[in-house]
């Protein structure tokens, strides 16, 4: 069976690409050019699916009314440009260069890369199981990131941008700083590198877990029921994660697709609460300002962290 | 943009359901690169049959010199597969770094595997596949042409726009010189080395011992792949960015005509009633070109397929 995302990826290609890369004389990055405009094309399509599933739902179900919602715009930025812009080229390109030059260096030594169907050959040719181990894996590793990221000062200065918003929606999953995707990216990167991540190879897969996480930050009066719950991150559990009450180290729900991890490591809250989101420890502008101003909020808040981890020393 | 591609898919369909025809037996071989997969395709009913699973990212495809092994490598995998040319079964796979474009010596001597993420030429002894020798290159070594006595390897540097050869008896570098942009596709014809500029629409003629380029082919936008046909008297290439297949007479370089093949066209291998197998990167397709007529028929693979290796002598699965 035909992939029509694959095929749309490589008409835009063939139609747009090559030829403005042959009359700019670049036809070198051809390759490169077609594996984002795969991540691209499944990037938009992200945005769509999304759109079109949790924009009836927010309306449908709303937690909050908001009359001014100025401030969802600045959360549309961060979602283009996370998932279709040119953020997913330079992840592309900087873990696919480290992961060649790793894994070929490993190679040359006589050892074998590391990847989850080395360890179990059975795996091999099993795609939809290959890709849910992989998937089980990277969310626990993600639970981890996310969970230390509030424990630390500094950590949480960058990450207070994705908590400052106050009319939170399913847009908001890529409001954060640069630095902390930054980490996060790092911290994905060795992950998947020690366990051999294939991301191209199930794009798919990959489109429906952003869906979840898309869809558990929407402004929605959304469970998935007692047992639901506790087998997907719904809007509902991810809100508590969200709350006023939750900023820094007193928060829940770490869990971005999975709940088990916050079961399993005792930090789930399946109270039923619909409460308000926001960060009432941040200034206006990492909440309401414009993406620059959030940024810049985000390194003072760091900057300021950082001066009292000196004065404490 | 399903309704933008829906055109080109009847196209397809249209040519596709033209008169049957009666086709031989054999297996062909696809490699799916962005499937990590080998689709094993039935060549008397044209259907795909199965799909081997690769590691991460198979290319391209070489059939050993004793023809008892069908070598695929696996790039981002490293790993080179060792199939049954008959069934596509695998026979077993070897770690191996960075395996892109592959080929064996005429006189079977060494296997050349060109590392073309990372920026080496390597020379393996195909009988214990240790590797003998490592050529550092820059940049990006895409594909190889051996000169007919073995002494000598050429291997286009896609990155870097140039041709570099290699003395394969003392293992030592001959020369680098620029031929052209974004050089792929290498063949050596008639005491030249021919290199498909990708990015022009030419194909350069090149003295083997000076790497001069001594003339310009034109044949298509991105000059891509070049294949000879079995009897040696067509050359053929595809072009990228052109979405064209050109025919060229082997031995005066003068081109006979071109054919329509959208998509990406790459890999070719030839079927013995004349037709050419080529893969389309873009559509996920392997087109059945005939030359005679020009109409193609389509047969659907996995994602960016890749090498294609025929196999006329294997019974249909």
């Amino acid at each position: 069976m035909v992939d029509p995302l694959d095929l749309t990826a490589g008409w835009l290609h063939e139609t747009f690409i090559i030829p403005v890369l042959y009359s700019l004389g670049l036809m070198r990055w051809e390759e490169l050019a077609q594996g984002w405009i795969l991540f691209a094309v499944y990037g938009a399509v992200q945005v769509a699916l999304t759109l079109a599933i949790c924009l009836p739902l927010e309306r449908w179900r709303p937690v909050e009314r908001w009359p001014d919602k100025s401030a969802v715009g600045v959360d549309i930025f961060y979602t283009i440009l996370s998932r279709v812009g040119v953020l997913p080229l330079v992840t592309f390109v900087l873990f696919y260069k480290v992961q060649v030059a790793l894994n070929g260096w490993i190679t040359d030594h006589g050892w074998i890369p590391p990847t989850l169907e080395a360890l179990f050959p059975g795996l091999l040719g099993h795609a939809v199981v290959t890709f849910v181990v992989y998937a089980i894996i990277l969310d626990c590793a993600d639970y981890w990131r996310h969970r230390v990221s509030h424990q630390f000062r500094w950590w949480w200065a960058l990450h207070s941008v994705h908590h400052a918003q106050r009319q939170m929606t399913f847009w908001s999953d890529d409001r954060n700083h640069f630095l902390d995707d930054l980490i996060a990216f790092v911290w994905f990167g060795v992950i998947a590198l020690a366990i051999g991540v294939p991301p191209m190879q199930f794009p798919v897969l990959v489109l429906v877990l952003r869906f979840v996480e898309s869809l558990s930050h929407a402004n929605a009066r959304v469970s998935f029921g007692v047992v639901g719950e506790r087998l997907l991150v719904s809007p509902r559990f991810h809100r508590a994660h969200h709350g006023v009450l939750a900023h820094g180290r007193r928060s829940c729900n770490y869990g971005a697709v999975l709940p088990w991890w916050d079961m399993l490591f005792g930090t789930a809250d399946f109270s039923g609460e619909y409460v308000p989101t926001g960060d009432p420890t941040g200034d206006e502008a990492s909440a309401t300002g414009s993406w620059l101003a959030q940024q810049r909020s985000g390194l003072r808040r760091l900057w300021r962290s950082l001066g009292s981890h000196r004065k404490e020393a | 943009m399903r309704f933008r591609i829906l055109p080109l898919l009847l196209a397809c369909l249209a040519v596709t359901s033209g008169a049957p025809r009666a086709f031989a037996a054999g297996v062909a071989f696809v490699v799916n690169s962005n499937s990590a997969s080998i689709s094993i395709i039935d060549m008397s009913t044209r259907r795909e049959m199965r799909r081997v699973p690769a590691l991460r990212e198979p290319h391209h495809v070489m059939l050993t010199p004793d023809g008892k092994s069908l070598l695929v490598g696996d790039t981002a995998g490293n790993q080179m597969l060792f199939l049954d040319p008959a069934t596509g079964d695998v026979q077993r796979r070897v770690p191996v770094s960075d395996p892109y474009q592959l080929g064996f010596s005429p006189d079977g001597k060494f296997l050349i595997v060109n590392g073309l993420a990372r920026n080496q030429v390597d020379v393996y002894d195909p009988a214990t596949m240790q590797l003998v020798k490592r050529f550092p290159v820059d940049q990006t070594p895409s594909h190889l042409a051996f000169s007919p006595d073995s002494r000598r390897v050429f291997v286009s540097l896609q990155g870097s726009d140039k041709l570099a050869a290699f003395d394969l008896t003392t293992m030592t570098p001959l020369w680098t010189e620029p031929v052209g942009p974004t050089p792929a596709g290498t063949l050596w014809l008639n005491g030249k080395v021919l290199v498909a500029n990708m990015g022009s629409d030419y194909v350069a003629v090149v003295d083997p011992d000076t790497g001069h380029v001594v003339r310009k082919l034109v044949t298509g936008k991105g000059a891509h792949n070049l294949f000879l046909s079995p009897d040696r008297k067509i050359l053929w290439v595809n072009n990228r960015a052109g979405g064209t297949t050109t025919s060229v007479d082997a031995a005066t370089l003068e081109v006979i005509r071109s054919y329509n093949i959208p998509g990406g066209p790459d890999d070719i291998d030839f079927a013995p009633d004349g037709s050419l197998w080529i893969t389309r990167r873009f559509v996920e397709k392997v087109a059945i070109l005939h030359p005679d007529t020009g109409d193609f028929e389509t047969i659907d693979v996995g994602r960016s397929p890749h090498g294609v290796w025929l196999n006329p002598a294997a019974a249909s699965p």
